[in-house]
């Protein structure tokens, strides 16, 4: 981080929690202070998904925080439809090309992006725009159709999954950002940052004949966490989802929320679809269950929050 | 003198651009080819007939009458095919045991006219099953899809890991689904009936089996065009009757049987003195130098005896399809799930010749060749096979592609309301129901919302299944994760339906400036 933009950064986030001038002093005085300061979970609300990335990561400590020189990075998106941005199935293609710039932009060796699709994965990279994205962008984008892309590990803190395969570009990355969309869910009544860690396993099936929301609880607890939840919520759905019929189970929130924190990204993810249509959080089971397994609070009173209007 | 042999050159050169591209199509995985490139399936004789194409047949035939079988040797993959196998063996091996081991036989009219009669019979009682057996194209296209592709795929499977390992992504691997065991009998057992006919008497299949050669010979046996000799130049050196695959030269009496030949124009490059030429020759002037007509005379009424004796054997055939229809438990069997764009149960049978073109064609790789389980009348024919896949919303890629018209072509508007089957639900099975736990993979995939999610016990919501919304796709059975039986299945519907398209809600806009936390 060049210096100017460390002291940028941290009057930034000195100011924004407090005018205590001791803090930013304090701040100033040491790197290690600093990052202690930056909020748990930012929330951005109203500009384009590049410019709410830039707000958020700027808040957070920039990107290098998260992302170090010569680092492999992996970008998980939900690409699980065949769908057009404007229908919401698919995070906005816009957020992953300004994204994969962001980590290349830090130094990453190389960055990759992938999802093991529910549709045709061919289309559904191709109709959602993000294979173009990540292609303009410098990124790699990569097939999740095999098995044979599939690497089985352990999961210890799992309750019901214990094991499960996973895709290998996961396994050799030394780091990864979870890059869901908010969407409705039929099964697991809210799709966003946990639920997305569906698409980094082959066998999917498995979650489904074994408890849903547990099995999406135990796949958050494998040890190689995303440094980062970027919540698209440009564009929600909010009902008929995942997969959605027409534009009018679309609302324009222009919204993003991001944390390293899973379980409170999500909460407040709900929270924010709470104000398009009522959701109640003991419907969402993986988000108790998750709790309960240390990756998060659901209380976000507890954390430091931070949100931006533009 | 020896002329240089054009004709030859000009028929190879059509029978790489038919066949190179017909190949292709087919060992196609990554979809590379344009779908348009069925157009020239469209061209296959079998396939117009059970489509009822009139003005297509009416060229072909007319093609062999003016110009003898030129369809064998260039249009047909599976003659073409025949040639491969033929100059693959002939390499590194003397003349005499390689391109010059052939010597004339009688035809095998009898055989050849009672197996086409037979077959037309079949057909016109209601029964295709010879039809897609013995069309040579429907045979190339199942060993090309059976054996051809799966080898294509390994290559691929292979370089793609190469690639993998240096983060190329170019290629990808890919996972080989549509290949089924009756698919892979009936692609062996074709490519060794032509390897083995090819090698030992040349063109025997084309000109005893197969029912489109018998068909056009009918018509090829009267061409304008046609090979014939120079009595005064030629020294009966024998060269000619030894080169040619179709053993349809008689080198002794000069004759060459135009029925059986295929106009490859080997023996015009054979024949040193230059004797051998492809010539407008009217029927008239030449039918008394051919002591084949008569042969052909006495074949036609043995061959009308013959089937006449055996039509009760063909409509025994023909009517045994349609019974017992029961499975081991003696519950009643569910059809096979046609594609969209069959219409009917019925009429698939009837027009499908099995030539696996949907089947490699098909994105989803959903449709699966069958075996015996649907009788011997579906026997070959592809079923929509939600095993791990469905069929995508608004892909209509099957019905572009079927060269018969079995699958109709569609419209995006017509394949998104066409109703193949419904979906049923089985809550016994559901894990809603069994484990008391959410899943609801079967709505999650439901393009329509015709499987919707209501509410259960608790927090918990189960599946419901409008059947005016249902169109069969099977996005809920592939997706089931209860075993062995799955929770929701795709009933069939023996007859296609059309069903309202799903009912545009009316966009509103929603005003949110608050985070809500």
């Amino acid at each position: 981080m060049k210096r100017r933009d460390f002291l940028k950064t941290s009057v930034a986030a000195g100011a924004a929690l407090s005018l205590n001038f001791e803090k930013l002093q304090a701040a100033l005085a040491s790197n290690t202070v600093a990052v202690e300061q930056a909020p748990d979970l930012v929330a951005v609300m109203g500009g384009e998904p590049e410019v709410m990335l830039d707000k958020a990561l700027e808040a957070l400590g920039g990107i290098g925080k998260y992302i170090k020189k010569g680092q492999k990075v992996v970008i998980k998106p939900n690409i699980g439809w065949d769908r057009t941005p404007e229908l919401a199935g698919n995070t906005n293609p816009e957020l992953i090309k300004a994204l994969v710039k962001k980590c290349l932009q830090a130094g990453a060796e190389k960055v990759t992006v992938f999802d093991h699709t529910c549709d045709n994965w061919q289309k559904c990279y191709e109709t959602s725009g993000i294979a173009a994205a990540v292609k303009e962008a410098g990124g790699i984008i990569m097939p999740g159709n095999d098995e044979k892309y599939f690497k089985e590990v352990d999961i210890p803190g799992g309750v019901t999954l214990k094991k499960a395969k996973i895709h290998e570009s996961l396994i050799e990355a030394d780091a990864w950002i979870n890059v869901p969309i908010l969407k409705n869910h039929g099964g697991a009544k809210l799709s966003c940052a946990m639920k997305n860690l569906m698409g980094i396993v082959w066998d999917r099936r498995f979650f489904h004949q074994n408890d849903l929301q547990q099995c999406i609880a135990d796949i958050c607890t494998w040890q190689k966490k995303p440094v980062l939840n970027i919540v698209d919520a440009y564009r929600m759905m909010h009902q008929n989802g995942p997969q959605g019929k027409s534009a009018a189970d679309v609302a324009t929130l222009k919204s993003m929320i991001v944390s390293p924190n899973i379980v409170a990204v999500d909460t407040a993810a709900l929270a924010l679809f709470n104000q398009v249509k009522k959701l109640d959080m003991e419907t969402v089971g993986h988000l108790s269950k998750g709790e309960a397994l240390k990756l998060g609070s659901t209380d976000l009173k507890k954390i430091n929050i931070k949100r931006i209007k533009i | 003198m020896k002329k240089r042999n054009y004709l030859k050159g000009l028929r190879v050169l059509l029978a790489i651009l038919f066949f190179v591209p017909i190949l292709l199509f087919f060992v196609d995985f990554s979809r590379v080819l344009p779908d348009s490139a069925h157009r020239l399936l469209h061209l296959q004789l079998m396939p117009a007939l059970l489509g009822g194409m009139v003005g297509l047949i009416v060229f072909q035939f007319l093609l062999a009458l003016v110009f003898g079988r030129i369809y064998c040797s260039t249009i047909c993959p599976a003659g073409v095919f025949q040639d491969i196998i033929n100059r693959l063996f002939c390499i590194g091996k003397k003349k005499k045991k390689g391109s010059r081991r052939f010597s004339y036989h009688k035809p095998q009219n009898r055989l050849r006219y009672v197996l086409l009669a037979i077959t037309v019979l079949t057909a016109v009682f209601g029964f295709s099953g010879l039809c897609l057996l013995l069309d040579p194209y429907s045979n190339f296209g199942r060993i090309a899809a059976s054996l051809f592709r799966p080898v294509v795929m390994w290559g691929n499977n292979l370089l793609a890991d190469l690639l993998m390992k240096v983060d190329n992504y170019s290629l990808f691997h890919v996972t080989i689904s549509t290949v089924t065991v009756s698919g892979l009998i009936a692609a062996t057992v074709a490519l060794l009936v032509f390897i083995i006919m090819t090698i030992f008497r040349g063109r025997l299949f084309c000109n005893t089996i197969c029912p489109v050669g018998a068909m056009l010979s009918i018509f090829s046996r009267y061409s304008f065009f046609r090979i014939s000799f120079d009595k005064e130049t030629c020294t009966h050196c024998g060269n000619c009757e030894h080169t040619c695959k179709a053993e349809a030269i008689d080198s002794k009496n000069l004759t060459v049987d135009t029925s059986r030949c295929v106009d490859c124009f080997n023996c015009v490059s054979s024949c040193a003195k230059g004797s051998l030429q492809y010539r407008l020759q009217l029927p008239t002037t030449s039918s008394s130098a051919q002591p084949a007509e008569t042969n052909g005379r006495r074949a036609f009424l043995a061959t009308g005896a013959t089937v006449a004796a055996s039509l009760p054997i063909a409509s025994a055939i023909a009517g045994g399809k349609g019974e017992k229809k029961m499975n081991r438990k003696g519950r009643k069997k569910w059809p096979p799930l046609t594609p969209p764009g069959s219409i009917s149960l019925e009429r698939f049978k009837d027009k499908c010749t099995g030539c696996q073109i949907c089947v490699v064609r098909c994105p989803s790789q959903v449709l699966r060749p069958t075996g015996l389980e649907y009788g011997l009348d579906y026997m070959l024919k592809p079923r929509l096979a939600y095993i791990s896949s469905y069929c995508n919303y608004e892909c209509t890629v099957c019905s572009d592609v079927c060269p018969t018209g079995a699958i109709k072509p569609l419209t995006v508007e017509e394949k998104t309301t066409t109703q193949v089957g419904i979906a049923t639900f089985f809550k016994s099975r559901c894990v809603v129901n069994t484990e008391e736990k959410d899943c609801g993979a079967c709505a999650e995939h439901c393009p329509t919302q015709a499987v919707h999610m209501v509410p259960y016990k608790g927090t918990l919501t189960i599946p419901q299944v409008n059947p005016d919304l249902c169109i069969g796709c099977g996005g809920c059975e592939s997706i089931c994760p209860v075993r062995p039986m799955r929770a929701i299945i795709v009933k069939p519907n023996v007859e296609h339906k059309f069903v309202e398209r799903p009912k545009e809600e009316e966009v509103k806009e929603v005003e949110v400036d608050d985070f809500g936390f």
